[in-house]
């Protein structure tokens, strides 16, 4: 029952919805219903744009503007019926914003937010400085009514049937969306990009797949507004779109369907309860919006949420059978380094450094704070790109390639602050490194139980990973590198805060993956821990490598015992 | 899912028990709804005093209510604002936002609704939809613009003007019937650009206007840019006459300038009540300052008189919105402003004054009155 509990709630409100619509709704109340529709519409794209994939993207108000237009000119000047305006008011966004989408989805945050609201200005210049095309400023009046199989739907409950339906539809397709791997994806991209493209998530695509998703949704949401209008004008490409779009999304909660229709049912009624106060209900709207924010920062449906959860007991996690992830068919046969090196402006970070990480076998690499060990293995996996050198990964060149190519030929690491997704469950956080492997989310998650089960913790997988100790995170973070089954393992600080018998368990788990062929390369400051593992140790000082040979001559070479070990040589 | 469709059904029989029955009393409701927030604030609450003041000469024997709605500026607000209006008792007629997109939305719900909309938008093309609803109490821009463009060319004898309009309906619409008007008489602005309403600083125009030398300045501006570029030529030593739209003779205008800064300029309007030339003006005036502590404008006097002949219909015994509607199409009506008549499109005034600061004060002096119809034909 507790699992079904949502969506008994989700039933209870939609119920709720259709009996004041059917029984209790004026003309007016189903018409501010019927805009509620629109913008619930609208918000969905925002919630996949903003709220899984976290681009603050401030087009998808021009998106719903372009929407508009396309019905409006195509309506009322070419006389096309809603068969035909409809999908092309969906279309021409998405052509739109897949150039765009190109163009901007590079830039970081608020680079990004400020780049796409450029782009609505520019749209909204061309709707006022156009008039033969969009009428200028006064906009196109007369927009036909929407025809469905030769139907004039008419103002009040059938226009409003007829939107809600496609609330109806829209939300379900964003909620399959947000469940299914697109959203996981994008979720773990807006949690921590740069963990996301180790993942072997392809930062880019992602992004530009979600803008384009979001524009889809914002042009049959301008569509529907132009028609419930029956006029279209430069206003549908104003600022105040857009903030109505981002503050339901806000409001309702962040990324959640549900939170879209919520968030537009509530902000839209909201002005209209308090409409014989004149202007003054301005002042009660802002102040109901600053306590709602306050209140609940995770938006109104994660307050209820957490609400649901205290007063039932948390929902008892699913779980997929467990289901070993196939081995790849192409293994690539380790990694080769040759003369690697990077600079950050005067900084040799990384100067010359060769390595060769055979099958099978853990190297070590040591060295003192600021050595340049970190960034060696951001080098390695992708983060950076080497200003001179070349690694070959399995025999190919892989010297610059981005880190979810790399990951997705092979090569997986750990971070030296376990970098689990806040609020993330275990479960979906292991299996986020699956996404860009398997077919679908269950897939990816019964593959992440195998490398739960791998690493002993298993039971783990229907908690979150809030609040979880230092020892078992980093078991997390390490089930997330194994569950791609890597043929090279680049591993930062995999020791720090574990106890003695939580070290020994890891040993023996690295030499049973070497055991299997996998090559790793072991960053560790823990010489007790590192020297009886690794076959081979790297010393780097200032970038260079000081010392290359057995684990068993580290304590003994003078170089090392000078810049790192000190006399005791003991570190 | 089946147990939630039995309830659905009992929810329904038992809310159809509950609806309320039509409402069946002899009030008249005459909604006004206009934009109190947003670029056009000033203006609208022009529009709602003279709306207000209006309805408060309740015809005897007929119970009447009002109730204020704020627009905001965007279409879909006045049309969800008419649709709340309809649905509250008997509406008798609308006094509907001056801002033409609005406007251009309301048209098609009123026509449904069968509501007269009465209105002092300027915007042309909210009469040129064929909607017998609307009814505009203020010259449109056929006549504003005539009036702006004759008192340019016979009065100032300048036919170098330099045009500067707002990127707004009300600017795209003032700037194409200027144009029309002066090319009647046979005169080609030498310039012509528009601003957007949130710029800032208005130089540059003013520095590109200047440099295609004009010998007059033709402003069709909202207010604050209005008074941004009178402040900036004066500043800037301009002093080549400047002709403004109707935004100049607004008091909250010129309330945001020097009397010094006013010198010379004048602007065309339907009617500037602050200058008081009748008996009549005065006592609105005086009657408009004390229930609202402001100075009335060309706008709040229009409205002013729309909704007074609405009520005079209303005496005269039109208790429906089509008995009204009749009224305001057929009958000719003597307001304060003007005497209003139809044109049969919904156009009320036909006439236009242009009025003139001193640089001694902010209460400028009408200077010349336009009272015909085809003023750009002529």
């Amino acid at each position: 029952m507790a699992e079904r509990r949502p969506a008994v709630i989700l039933i209870a409100g939609a119920l709720a919805l259709l009996v004041y619509a059917l029984a209790f709704a004026s003309p007016y109340g189903l018409r501010v219903l019927t805009v509620a529709g629109v913008y619930a519409l609208a918000t969905f794209g925002f919630q996949i744009v903003f709220g899984l994939g976290g681009a603050l993207s401030l087009a998808q108000g021009a998106f719903f503007g372009v929407g508009a237009y396309v019905t409006g000119i195509l309506g009322s000047r070419y006389g096309l019926g809603f068969e035909a305006t409809f999908p092309l008011s969906m279309l021409v966004p998405f052509l739109l914003a897949l150039p765009v989408g190109l163009a901007v989805l590079r830039l970081e945050s608020h680079y990004f937010a400020l780049a796409t609201l450029g782009i609505a200005q520019v749209l909204h210049l061309l709707a006022v400085n156009l008039p033969e095309l969009t009428g200028g400023s006064n906009g196109l009046a007369g927009v036909p009514a929407a025809v469905l199989f030769g139907w004039a739907v008419p103002r009040g409950l059938p226009m409003a049937g007829l939107v809600w339906g496609l609330v109806g539809l829209g939300g379900l397709i964003g909620w399959r969306v947000a469940r299914g791997r697109l959203g996981r994806s994008l979720t773990m991209l807006r949690d921590d990009p740069l963990a996301a493209g180790t993942l072997g998530l392809d930062v880019g695509r992602l992004r530009l797949a979600a803008f384009g998703i979001s524009a889809l949704f914002a042009g049959a949401a301008g569509a529907l507004a132009v028609h419930t209008q029956r006029v279209v004008s430069p206003e549908v490409l104003e600022f105040p779109v857009m903030v109505s779009i981002l503050t339901i999304s806000i409001v309702g909660g962040r990324g959640r369907m549900a939170g879209a229709v919520l968030g537009a049912v509530l902000l839209l009624h909201l002005p209209e309860w308090f409409r014989f106060l004149e202007r003054g209900y301005l002042v009660i709207y802002g102040a109901a919006l600053l306590l709602t924010v306050v209140l609940a920062p995770d938006g109104l449906t994660g307050l209820l949420h957490r609400l649901t959860a205290r007063l039932y007991g948390g929902r008892p996690r699913a779980l997929v059978e467990v289901r070993e992830p196939p081995l790849p068919s192409v293994r690539p046969d380790g990694m080769t380094v040759e003369g690697l090196r990077k600079s950050f402006g005067g900084v040799r970070a990384v100067d010359r450094v060769s390595l060769d990480l055979r099958p099978g076998s853990i190297t070590g690499l040591i060295g003192p704070n600021g050595s340049g060990k970190s960034t060696v293995i951001n080098l390695l996996s992708g983060l950076e790109r080497p200003d001179a050198g070349r690694v070959r990964l399995g025999g190919q060149d892989v010297t610059g390639a981005r880190a979810d190519r790399l990951a997705r030929a092979g090569l997986a690491r750990s971070f030296q602050a376990a970098a689990l997704p806040a609020g993330a469950g275990v479960l979906e956080a292991v299996a986020a490194a699956r996404l860009a492997f398997d077919p679908d989310a269950a897939t990816a998650e019964a593959h992440a139980r195998w490398a739960l089960d791998r690493l002993g913790v298993d039971e783990l997988a229907g908690q979150s990973c809030d609040g979880l100790p230092a020892a078992l995170r980093r078991r997390v973070e390490l089930a997330r590198a194994l569950v791609r089954r890597p043929a090279v393992l680049l591993l930062d600080e995999p020791a720090a805060g574990l106890t003695d018998g939580e070290k020994a368990d890891l040993a023996d788990l690295l030499r049973d993956l070497a055991g299997e062929g996998m090559a790793i390369l072991l960053v560790e400051h823990d010489m007790g821990f590192l020297l009886p593992l690794a076959g081979r140790v790297l010393c780097l000082d200032r970038g260079r490598v000081i010392y290359d040979g057995p684990a068993g001559g580290v304590r003994q070479d003078p170089a090392v015992t000078t810049a790192y070990l000190g006399q005791a040589g003991s570190a | 899912m089946r147990r939630a469709l039995p309830l659905l059904i009992g929810l329904l029989a038992a809310t159809s028990c509950l609806s309320p029955a039509a409402r069946a009393d002899d009030t008249l409701s005459f909604p006004v709804l206009v934009p109190l927030t947003g670029f056009l604030s000033l203006e609208g609450t022009s529009q709602r005093n003279g709306a207000v003041l209006a309805l408060k000469q309740t015809p005897a024997g007929v119970a009447i209510t009002s109730e204020v709605v704020d627009t905001g500026t965007s279409p879909e607000a006045a049309v969800t604002a008419l649709e709340r209006a309809a649905g509250s008792g008997t509406v008798g007629a609308v006094a509907a936002s001056m801002l033409g997109t609005q406007m251009l939305a309301m048209l098609p719900l009123a026509q449904e609704l069968k509501l007269p909309l009465v209105t002092v938008s300027g915007t042309a093309s909210i009469t040129e939809q064929g909607n017998p609803w609307v009814f505009r109490f203020f010259p449109g821009d056929a006549v504003t613009k005539a009036a702006h463009a004759r008192y340019v060319v016979e009065e100032l004898g300048k036919r170098q003007p330099a045009i500067i309009y707002q990127t707004t309906a009300y600017g795209q619409s003032g700037k194409a019937h200027l144009d029309a008007a002066f090319k009647a008489l046979g005169v080609t602005p030498v310039f012509e650009e528009g601003v957007d309403p949130a710029a800032k600083d208005l130089l540059p125009v003013l520095t590109k206007a200047l440099a295609a030398k004009p010998d007059v300045l033709v402003l069709h501006l909202h207010s604050g840019p209005t008074a941004l570029l009178l402040r900036q030529a004066a500043s800037s030593g301009v002093t080549l006459p400047i002709v403004a739209g109707s935004a100049m003779h607004q008091p909250s205008t010129a309330a945001l300038l020097e009397p010094a800064e006013l010198k010379g300029v004048c602007a065309e309007t339907a009617a500037s009540p602050i200058s008081g030339d009748t008996p009549e003006v005065k006592a609105f005036t005086d009657a408009y300052r004390t229930a609202f502590g402001k100075e009335p404008d060309a706008f709040a006097l229009g409205q002013y008189d729309g909704m007074t002949m609405v009520l005079e219909a209303v005496k005269a015994g039109a208790r429906t919105p089509d008995a009204i509607r009749k009224a305001l199409s057929s009958e000719t009506f003597k307001g304060l402003a003007m005497t209003y008549k139809s044109d049969g499109k919904g156009n009320m005034a036909h006439s236009a004054v242009i009025v003139c600061y001193d640089g001694t004060s902010r209460v400028p002096e009408l200077v010349k009155r336009y009272d015909d119809p085809t003023l750009a034909a002529k």
